[in-house]
Formats: C-alpha cells, sequence, structure tokens
C-alpha cells in the first residue's frame, strides 16, 4: 500500500509559509546577495570608464575596481554565510515536521502499509530536498539577482540597448516551457530506476553469500544488468530533452550579445551613442548569459524538490483510523460479533463470534492463512472490523482514542524492532520507570542479553531474533495492559524458552486477559481455553481437554504434536 | 553513443585505487577524450568572444568601419554558435561517461560479490558495503565527468595565456604568474571546508540512521508508545546537523568569496596595466577590452579546476574501497578438483555421519549453526569429507552442497525466476508444494506474474521462510542441508511440511537441523548433538524411548 502525495496547491502553500517563516534573515540573506551582486556589477562599469577615456585617472579607477572587488568578495562571505544557516533552519523544520507526522501515522496504516514507502521518503525525498536547498536555492538566489541587476544597469547605461535582448525573450520562455513541461515525469522515473538499480545491487553485495550458495551468480548479474538498461532508457530520454533545449538556450545568450554589438555600433557610428555606452552594454549583455542559463537549468531542480516537497507533505493526508466518541468502556469485556473482514473484497473473516472471558488465556491455534492474525488485530483495536462489532465493555475499539486504547490493549507480533539506542531507552519508551523497575521486567522475560547502558539495535551490539522477542514482551510487562493479544510472540525462542518465557510471562500477567496466537501446541496445552480457527471461523472453542476428547481437528493436531 | 550496459565489464587489474581508475579511464577513453575536446572548444570559443568583441570595437566601432564591424559581429556569431554545439557535445559525451563509468562499476562489483559469496562479508563490514552501494558508484562518476573538464580547462588556460603574451609579454607573465598563484591561495581553503562537510555528513548519516528507525520500528512506536521520546531524539540529531550544516556552509562561504576575490584582483592588475599601455599608445582600447575579457573569463576554469580536486579526494576514496572489494580472492575458492567417490558426508570433529539417500535430522540446540557451516565448508577448520574427499579439495563443492538457513537473502524480482531460473514449470510448483507456499505464491500474485517486493519485507516471517525452502528445494542439491526450516510456522503447516519434505527429497541425502517432533518423526535417522559431540542416534521413537537427555530437548506437549 502506497500513502498519499500532496496536492500541488498544498505544496505551495506549505513553501510559502516556510519561506515567510522566517522573514528576518530571509531579508538579510536576500539585501547581501543583492549588494554582493550590485558591486560586482560596478567593475564591468569602472572598466568601461577607462575604455571611454584612457588617460583618465587610471590609477584611481583601478584602486576603485580592487575596492569593489574584495568588497564583494565579503559581501558574497556573508550572503553565503547567511544563506547557509536559513537554508539550514528551513531544512531542519522541514525533516523534523516529516517525522512528526510520520509518528502520528494511523496505527492501521503503519500496520498495513509496509515500511518500504515511508522509508524511502525519509531518506531519498529529504536527501533530494537538502541538495535543492543547500545547492539550487541559493545559486538561483545569486542568478536571479545577477539578472536583474544586470538589465537595470543596461537599461540605465543605454536603454535603446535592451531592445536585443528582450527579442529573445519569447523564444527562451517558450523553449522552457516546453521542457519544463516534460522535464519533472523524465527526471522522477530516472531518479527511480537509478535508486531500484542502486538497490538491487545492494541486495547482491550484502546477499552474497546467498548468491553464491545457489549459484546465482549469472541471474545476479543478469538483473543488474537489466536495472541498466532500464536507467539507461530514463537517462536517454532525459539527454534527448536537454539535447533539444540547450542549443535553443545557448544561442539565447549569443544572439544578443551580437544583436547589441551591431544596433549599439551603429548608433555610435550614427552619433545616437558613445563608445563607453556601446562598451559596457556589450558587456553587460555578455555577462548576462552565465547568470541566466544556471536560473533556467536548476528550474527542473526546484521541480524535483516539488514533488519530494509533495511526498514528505502526502504523509499527513492519511485519514485518522478511529474517530473516539468520548465513551468510555464500562468494564474489560472484549467480545467480538459477527465479525467480518476483508482484503481486497475478498473476507478472510466470515462472521466470527468470540466472548473473552477478563483474566483468562484464549489460544488460538489454526493453519496459516486461516485469519488468526487478522483476528488478533481486530481484537488488538488495530483494524475495525468490515462488518459485526469488536467491543471493550460495550464500546467500539475503533471509538476509543489510541491512548487509551494501547494502555488497556497490546498487540505483540513475531516481527520486532529493536531500537538503535540503549536498552534502557528501548523500554523506557512505554513510560520512564527506575532501573530496579525495568530490570523486574527484563527478568521475567528471563534476560540474558547485555545491560541496560549497552546500545543496542543495528550499528550497536547486535541482539538475536531471540532477544529481540524477549525486550518486545519486556516492554510489554512495563505496558502493564489489562488484555494483551500475542501473536508468535515467542515463536523465534527455542521451544524449551519459549515455553520458561510463557511461564513467568504468565506469573506476572496473573488476571490479564490474554489470546494468545501460536503455532506450537504446548501455549494451546497451558491456555485456559482454545479457539480453533480455520478458514475465517471458530470452528472449535473448548478446554484443551475437552478439545482433544472431541477428537476433531485440535486432537488430530495434538496427537500428531505429541507422537 | 554506445549503448549500455556493455555485456562484458571485463578484468580490472590488482594494484590499488589509481590502477583501477586508469584501467576505468582506458575503457572510457572515447567518452572522456570527447569531453575534454568539446571543453576545450568551448572554453576557448568563449574565451575568444571577448578578443572578437575588442576587435569589433577596435576596427569597427571606433575606426568607423560598418564593414568590419559587420565581420567581427559575424565571427562573434560564429563563436556563439561554436560554443553551443561544443557544450551540447560536451554534456552528450560527460553524461555518456558518467554512465559508463558508474555501470561498469556496478557490473563489476556485482559479479564479483557473487564470486566471493560469504568471503565478502568476512572481509568488509556491512556500512562499508552499503557505501559501496549507496556513495561510491556516483562518486566515481563524478570524477569521470569532471575529470575530462579539467582537462579541457587547463589547457584553456594555457591558450588564454599564450594568447595575451601575444598581445603583451607583461600582461602574459601576470597570468602565467598569477594563476598558480591564485590556484596555490586557494588550496588551503579546502581542507577546512572537507572538514566540515565531512562532519555534516558524519552527523547527517547518523539522523537518518535514526529516522530509518523510527520508520522500521513505527508500529512499535503507535502500537506501544515512545513517539514523543524519539521525536525528541530526532529533533535533537536534527538539531545537530543543522549546526554542523551551518558550520559546513560558513567554510564554503570563504571558498565562495576566495572564487571571486583573487580572479578578480588578478582581473584588476590586468586591467590596470592594460589601461596604463592603452594610454601611453602600447596597446589598442580593444586590445584593452580583450585582455579584460580574457582576465574576466579565466575564473571559469579556475572554478572547474577546484571542483575537479574535491571530485578528486572524494573518488579516490570511493575507488580504494571498489578496487579493494575487486581485488578479493575468495577464501574457498571452490577450485577443488576431486569428484566425490560415495554420497556419504562426514565430520571427524563431531562424530556426526550423514548418510546418503536418507533424511537425516539433528537435535543440536543453539549449536545448530556453527555445525551446518562446518559440515558444509563454511569454516575452514578441516575434517569434514563428501564422498571421501575433504571439502576444499571437493569439485563442485557448492553445486553439491546447499547450506539453507533463516538468514539467507531473498531477492527483489519475478518470485518464479526468484525460486528457480530458467523455465522448469514443474520443478517450481513442486518445490513450492513440497514447502506448503502455495498460498503466499498466491497471495504474491503467482507464479507467471507475482514478484517478491523490497527483498521479501512484505512478506511474514513465516511466509519468507517458506519461500527460502521452495528455493532450496527447487535448486535440488545432491545434498540440502537446512536450519530450523520450520521455526515460523504454525503446527498444521509444520506437519505438512514434514511430510512433503520427506517425500520431496526421497532418494537424496538432506540434513535437517531441528527441534520440532513433527519434523522429527519423519526423519529416517535422528543424531543428538551435545557439546560438539554426537551423543545419541537412532529413530526418533526409539531415542524418545531411551535417551533421556533427547526427550527433556524435544518433547513439548507433556511434562
Amino acid at each position: 500500500m502506497k500513502l498519499p502525495v500532496a496536492r500541488g496547491a498544498q505544496v505551495k502553500a506549505y513553501a510559502r509559509r516556510l519561506v515567510l517563516r522566517y522573514p528576518g534573515p530571509l531579508a538579510r540573506t536576500v539585501a547581501l546577495h543583492a549588494l554582493a551582486t550590485a558591486s560586482g556589477l560596478t567593475v564591468p562599469w569602472l572598466f568601461a570608464q577607462l575604455v571611454a577615456d584612457p588617460g583618465r585617472r587610471i590609477d584611481a579607477v583601478a584602486a576603485a575596481i580592487a575596492a569593489f572587488v574584495v568588497l564583494q568578495a565579503l559581501l558574497t562571505r556573508a550572503a553565503f554565510a547567511a544563506s547557509a544557516a536559513l537554508g539550514e533552519r528551513v531544512l531542519a523544520d522541514l525533516r523534523e515536521e516529516f517525522v512528526a507526522r510520520a509518528l502520528r501515522l494511523p496505527l492501521s496504516t503503519v500496520e498495513r502499509a509496509g515500511t518500504g514507502d515511508l522509508l524511502a521518503r525519509s531518506s531519498r525525498d529529504v536527501d533530494l530536498l537538502e541538495e535543492a536547498v543547500r545547492d539550487a536555492v541559493p545559486q538561483v538566489l545569486v542568478s536571479a539577482v545577477t539578472v536583474l541587476f544586470t538589465g537595470v544597469a543596461l537599461a540605465l547605461t543605454a536603454p535603446p540597448l535592451l531592445l536585443p535582448v528582450l527579442a529573445v525573450v519569447p523564444l527562451l520562455w517558450l523553449s522552457t516551457r516546453w521542457y519544463l513541461r516534460r522535464a519533472l515525469r523524465g527526471y522522477l522515473t530516472e531518479e527511480e530506476r537509478f535508486a531500484q538499480l542502486l538497490d538491487g545491487f545492494t541486495e547482491t553485495v550484502t546477499g552474497a553469500r546467498t548468491v553464491a550458495a545457489l549459484g546465482r551468480e549469472e541471474q545476479r548479474a543478469r538483473a543488474a544488468d537489466d536495472a541498466i538498461r532500464a536507467s539507461w532508457t530514463a537517462e536517454k530520454y532525459t539527454l534527448g530533452l536537454r539535447q533539444r533545449w540547450y542549443p535553443v538556450l545557448e544561442l539565447s545568450y549569443a544572439l544578443p550579445v551580437v544583436g547589441t554589438l551591431l544596433f549599439g555600433g551603429f548608433l555610435y557610428l550614427d552619433g545616437h551613442a558613445s563608445l563607453a555606452q556601446v562598451t559596457a552594454a556589450t558587456l553587460y549583455v555578455q555577462q548576462l548569459g552565465y547568470p541566466l542559463s544556471v536560473l533556467l537549468m536548476r528550474l527542473d531542480e526546484f521541480q524535483l524538490g516539488a514533488a519530494s516537497l509533495a511526498r514528505l507533505l502526502g504523509v499527513a493526508d492519511v485519514p485518522p483510523d478511529r474517530s473516539p466518541t468520548g465513551a468510555e468502556p464500562s468494564d474489560a469485556r472484549l467480545s467480538a460479533r459477527e465479525v467480518r473482514y476483508a482484503y481486497a473484497d475478498r473476507d478472510v473473516l466470515h462472521g466470527v463470534d468470540l466472548d473473552l472471558r477478563p483474566g483468562e488465556t484464549l489460544a488460538v491455534v489454526g493453519p496459516s492463512g486461516a485469519g488468526k492474525s487478522t483476528l488478533g488485530r481486530l481484537l488488538a483495536g488495530i483494524d475495525g472490523p468490515r462488518a459485526g462489532r469488536v467491543t471493550l465493555g460495550e464500546v467500539p475499539l475503533t471509538d476509543l482514542p489510541l491512548d487509551t486504547l494501547r494502555h488497556r490493549i497490546a498487540l505483540v507480533t513475531q516481527e520486532h524492532h529493536v531500537f538503535r539506542t540503549t536498552l534502557r531507552e528501548n523500554l523506557t519508551l512505554v513510560r520512564d520507570a527506575p532501573d530496579e523497575e525495568l530490570r523486574a521486567a527484563l527478568d521475567v522475560v528471563g534476560w540474558a542479553g547485555p545491560g541496560l547502558d549497552e546500545v543496542v539495535g543495528s550499528g550497536g551490539h547486535t541482539l538475536s531474533p531471540a532477544q529481540a522477542q524477549q525486550v518486545a514482551l519486556a516492554r510489554l510487562v512495563l505496558a502493564d495492559p489489562h488484555t494483551l493479544v500475542l501473536d508468535e510472540a515467542t515463536s523465534l525462542l527455542d521451544p524449551g524458552a519459549a515455553r520458561a518465557l510463557e511461564r513467568s510471562l504468565g506469573a506476572v500477567l496473573r488476571g490479564r486477559t490474554v489470546v494468545a496466537i501460536a503455532h506450537r501446541l504446548h501455549t494451546a496445552h497451558d491456555a485456559d481455553r482454545v479457539a480453533v480457527v480455520e478458514d475465517g471461523r471458530v470452528t472449535e472453542l473448548g478446554t484443551h481437554d475437552e478439545l482433544v476428547a472431541r477428537g476433531g481437528s485440535y486432537a488430530d493436531l495434538w496427537s500428531t504434536w505429541t507422537r | 553513443m554506445r549503448e549500455l550496459p556493455i555485456d562484458d565489464p571485463g578484468e580490472p587489474p590488482e594494484g590499488g585505487p589509481w590502477r583501477f581508475l586508469a584501467w576505468m579511464a582506458a575503457r572510457h577513453a572515447p567518452a572522456l577524450a570527447a569531453v575534454t575536446v568539446w571543453s576545450l572548444c568551448g572554453m576557448v570559443a568563449q574565451a575568444l568572444m571577448p578578443a572578437a568583441l575588442g576587435r569589433a570595437i577596435d576596427e569597427g566601432v571606433t575606426a568607423r568601419e560598418g564593414g568590419e564591424l559587420l565581420r567581427w559581429a559575424a565571427v562573434l556569431l560564429g563563436l556563439g554558435v561554436l560554443l553551443a554545439v561544443a557544450r551540447l557535445l560536451e554534456h552528450r559525451a560527460s553524461v555518456a561517461a558518467w554512465l559508463g563509468v558508474a555501470y561498469r562499476t556496478v557490473q563489476l562489483v556485482a559479479r564479483q560479490a557473487g564470486r566471493l559469496g560469504d568471503t565478502l562479508a568476512r572481509r568488509i563490514s556491512a556500512g562499508e558495503v552499503l557505501a559501496v552501494g549507496t556513495n561510491d558508484v556516483t562518486r566515481i562518476g563524478d570524477l569521470s565527468e569532471v575529470a575530462g573538464r579539467a582537462v579541457g580547462s587547463a589547457l584553456s588556460i594555457v591558450v588564454v595565456t599564450v594568447v595575451l603574451l601575444g598581445i603583451d609579454v607583461r600582461l602574459g607573465l601576470v597570468l602565467l604568474v598569477g594563476v598558480p598563484l591564485v590556484l596555490a591561495l586557494s588550496g588551503p581553503l579546502l581542507a577546512p571546508i572537507h572538514r566540515r562537510q565531512s562532519e555534516r555528513r558524519d552527523l547527517t548519516g547518523t539522523m537518518t540512521a535514526t529516522a530509518s528507525d523510527i520508520v522500521a520500528g513505527l508500529r512499535v512506536l503507535r502500537g506501544i508508545g515512545g513517539e514523543e521520546l524519539f521525536e525528541r531524539r530526532f529533533r535533537a540529531e536534527s538539531q545537530r546537523v543543522r549546526g554542523a550544516g551551518t558550520r559546513a556552509g560558513r567554510a564554503e562561504s570563504w571558498l565562495n568569496a576566495a572564487a571571486l576575490l583573487f580572479p578578480g584582483l588578478l582581473l584588476t592588475l590586468v586591467t590596470w596595466m592594460g589601461a596604463r599601455y592603452a594610454a601611453s599608445g602600447q596597446i589598442t582600447v580593444g586590445q584593452l577590452v580583450t585582455c579584460y575579457g580574457y582576465a574576466a573569463f579565466l575564473v571559469t576554469p579556475l572554478w572547474v579546476l577546484g571542483e575537479a580536486a574535491s571530485a578528486l579526494t572524494k573518488g579516490h576514496v570511493a575507488a580504494r574501497r571498489v578496487s579493494h572489494v575487486l581485488g578479493m580472492t575468495p577464501d574457498h575458492p571452490g577450485a577443488g578438483t576431486l569428484p566425490p567417490t560415495g554420497g556419504e558426508l562426514a565430520d571427524e570433529g563431531s562424530g556426526l555421519r550423514v548418510r546418503p539417500g536418507v533424511l537425516t535430522a539433528v537435535v543440536a540446540g543453539p549449536e545448530a549453526g556453527p555445525l551446518a557451516d562446518r559440515i558444509t565448508g563454511y569454516t575452514d577448520d578441516g575434517g569434514v569429507c563428501y564422498g571421501g574427499v575433504p571439502l576444499p579439495e571437493l569439485a563442485g563443492l557448492r553445486r553439491r552442497v546447499l547450506l539453507t538457513t533463516n538468514e539467507d537473502t531473498l531477492f527483489t524480482g519475478p518470485l518464479a525466476a526468484e525460486l528457480l531460473p530458467g523455465d522448469d514449470a514443474a520443478r517450481r510448483a513442486a518445490a513450492v508444494r513440497a514447502a506448503c507456499a502455495e498460498d503466499v505464491v498466491a497471495e504474491a500474485g503467482g507464479l507467471d506474474r507475482g514478484r517478491v517486493a523490497e527483498a521479501g519485507r512484505e512478506f511474514s516471517g513465516g511466509q519468507r521462510q517458506r519461500l527460502r525452502l521452495a528455493r532450496a528445494l527447487a535448486a535440488e542439491p545432491e545434498v540440502l542441508v537446512l536450519v530450523e526450516p520450520t521455526s515460523a510456522v504454525d503446527a498444521h503447516t509444520e506437519a505438512r511440511i514434514a511430510g512433503r519434505l520427506a517425500a520431496h527429497r526421497a532418494g537424496r541425502t538432506t540434513v535437517v537441523f531441528t527441534s520440532s517432533p513433527l519434523v522429527l518423526a519423519e526423519a529416517d535417522h535422528v543424531v543428538h548433538v551435545r557439546g560438539g559431540k554426537v551423543v545419541a542416534e537412532g529413530g526418533h521413537t526409539e531415542l524418545l524411548a531411551e535417551a533421556p537427555d533427547y526427550r527433556a530437548a524435544v518433547t513439548r506437549g507433556r511434562e
């Protein structure tokens, strides 16, 4: 499932707010760039004075040129430092707001969407925007100011000599519009294909052992070649666009220089302009070329930046998955009535009824794909059912605010995550607790791993899958909800350890309601009741002994298990 | 332009990053030469424009010669067209060079990774392996792109200096001394910039890792709490990056200033001298304009040279890592030549003997992983023979003996090819059935159209496990060694897999490290290993009855 992407208008509104958030620093940055450009532009003007009257105070003019060069350098230094400070501030806001938005994503979206899309947004799109803000924005700013001032200087020097420049504006305008209309899609494809190329390449390199074990060297080499071919096709497309656009641009810079020279030259010959005017104007027009090309060629980076921004902002567009009504559960009774749930129009639960007795442990067993995990998610209030109701004390779970819900019901699955931080922080994320309490929680899960101050997770002390599972369960002990849904929560531990852990958990969680989805039947054996889920229905429900005595599918399974 | 990718990336020489880069440059010589030539043409055209302008003003405007003015305007236009053409061709060639070099690097390293197999992960850290994919490929591409332009720029500086020497020796000499001086003066600024940039890069790396960590653990955070804690953490790291970024920006701003100041002062000097010579009639006004134009032009090639210096530093680091990977040789070259003379896999150290043609289950608890690595030749302590031949001397070890663990990578791509390359659909379908992965395959879109997305992250642990099993079964190796192949599936499925696995591998040698009674019950022979030694072997039922240690290790249901 893909997360939404923000609309153009939203992106524009956000960018505007972002730019205007720091009016002081923004004004200072623009002013410094403007002053730096202005002092740079006095150089050709002063030079033109020398050309017009070579005998006149050469030393003084040269000294003035040197002074303006120094001034321009100093102002440029200040301008770039100011724009870096401002840019970094804006970037920090952007990424912090993105992470804050991601941290507020609806629970059901997080559980279902997978992390790939969000991961790509948090790394690739943030990177792209950083590049745009760090390189493109200051350059465009400098270029725009230069173009503007050069134009003004030109107009002040010799107004009629603006004509050759204005003549090429329509040409520039039309060709740029033609290019930009096609560029965005082309560059997005190009970026995506190149990212795919590098992703596949990284898989080959990190999975080298598997490649060699299965003798897939040739297949992986071919996969790399195919990804290269795809990337190459996309690169050729955008290259083709540039090949048509760039020559028009280049000629748009060259033609006005020639035009100004000729026009100015003949005006001089007719006595309508001075030599200084013609020289200065021609130099100005020549100087327009470079900043103008920077300005135009960076426009597509703005488009790309806007596309990235749209993906970052889109995260906030996921509609909320629950609408708290303010109703308070009357007790801790969890029950499901006539519950149906569908993935892509196909029902996976066909009317499940289940009443949990407060304090009991209910084991849910059944074949893969029978709907056990789906049922677990509904019972934990992650998703709402398509039809029917899942209620806690008569209140539908999706009517409860998230905070209330998760203090009462917790879900632990076999997908664990250990954060790259100390073991302590991996636990206190549930709630702040003194070390003794943290150690007690670790004792419950039979912890024999690193200490609380040790940094764990990728890059730190690597925990085994079994230890990660123990951390997840220790978190649960700290959270202390009255109802727990454990979906294969101990499947990665070796059978002996899993059983010991479940027992000590059981001691701590005495009085708590537990739904344990498990494939190891000792869990069912130890539970108060067992529910067998087959093909989206609860087909058997009772104590272990009752079900074994009944001789149904549970009894079959049990005999296989223990033979 | 040559179509990419090329079929064979070739064999790079050993001997470090410079040799690698030189070899790479030689492979892409046409594109690199084209970049050099066209960038030189473009720069010279650009440099000659002021000269043409000067002549136009001298011989056309000042001399009041309309014809001359037209002639020099035409020259100017011609230069403009030449510049446009040169820039276009340079751009084409530099795209070809960048992509050609980057693609070839990918091809070389991807092929080498396959050759190295498990050796790669043992020799360099996971972070460095990742850096090859995320950084090095683009850095080497960047270097190749800028190299051609740098040569063109250096040549254009030479051309301009020579032309200026022709106008006036003294002005030429000023450039001859001034340009190296400018480069020398700007050089010392680069070190602090690189230091600041690397500080920013390191902090950004940490911050990106935190962001990925938050995203990867989002279900935990949303499910059980801790959003505020991690938001605060991220903000703190983001603000550190902001600080480092601001400092890096400040360091870079000095370079921006220097890039204007030094060439600007050189320009002032040339202008001042030129103006004096013009005043005393030693050169014409037009020549003065020309000198000014040349000196002003120099900013561009000097800038390119600065850029090249920094691309070279980064590209060299990247090339060092890539050439290091390319220079590695596998620990187990698989160069054995002896064919096996039987089918028994025997480990002297533990006393484990795997009989040919039957399903052997090994109960080894936490020792399973290391023992499996050992008997399949991934660790070389010696003492393991297949068909009487020690594993290092065995011909085609990896083709004969396949080890499958739960850490094996699933690769993104079409599902069918991932399970078994080629078009033996029946063999593939049989393996899927034996691994009870029909539902996984159906969910992914079937064998015809299904895909593995994001390296299988969209599948659950149990689903990934069954796909790995199906893939191993489809390979049909002489000896298949499986480590805990059913640890993440439910009992019903586990029972079915155990039965189908035994049937599918009937008559072939199979070793399963497991503690599941469902699997053990299907095995022809069961071995119990403890403390690195075989402590009991026989049938499952037999061992249950006779070996109390074994019973304790595998019994699940009853006390």
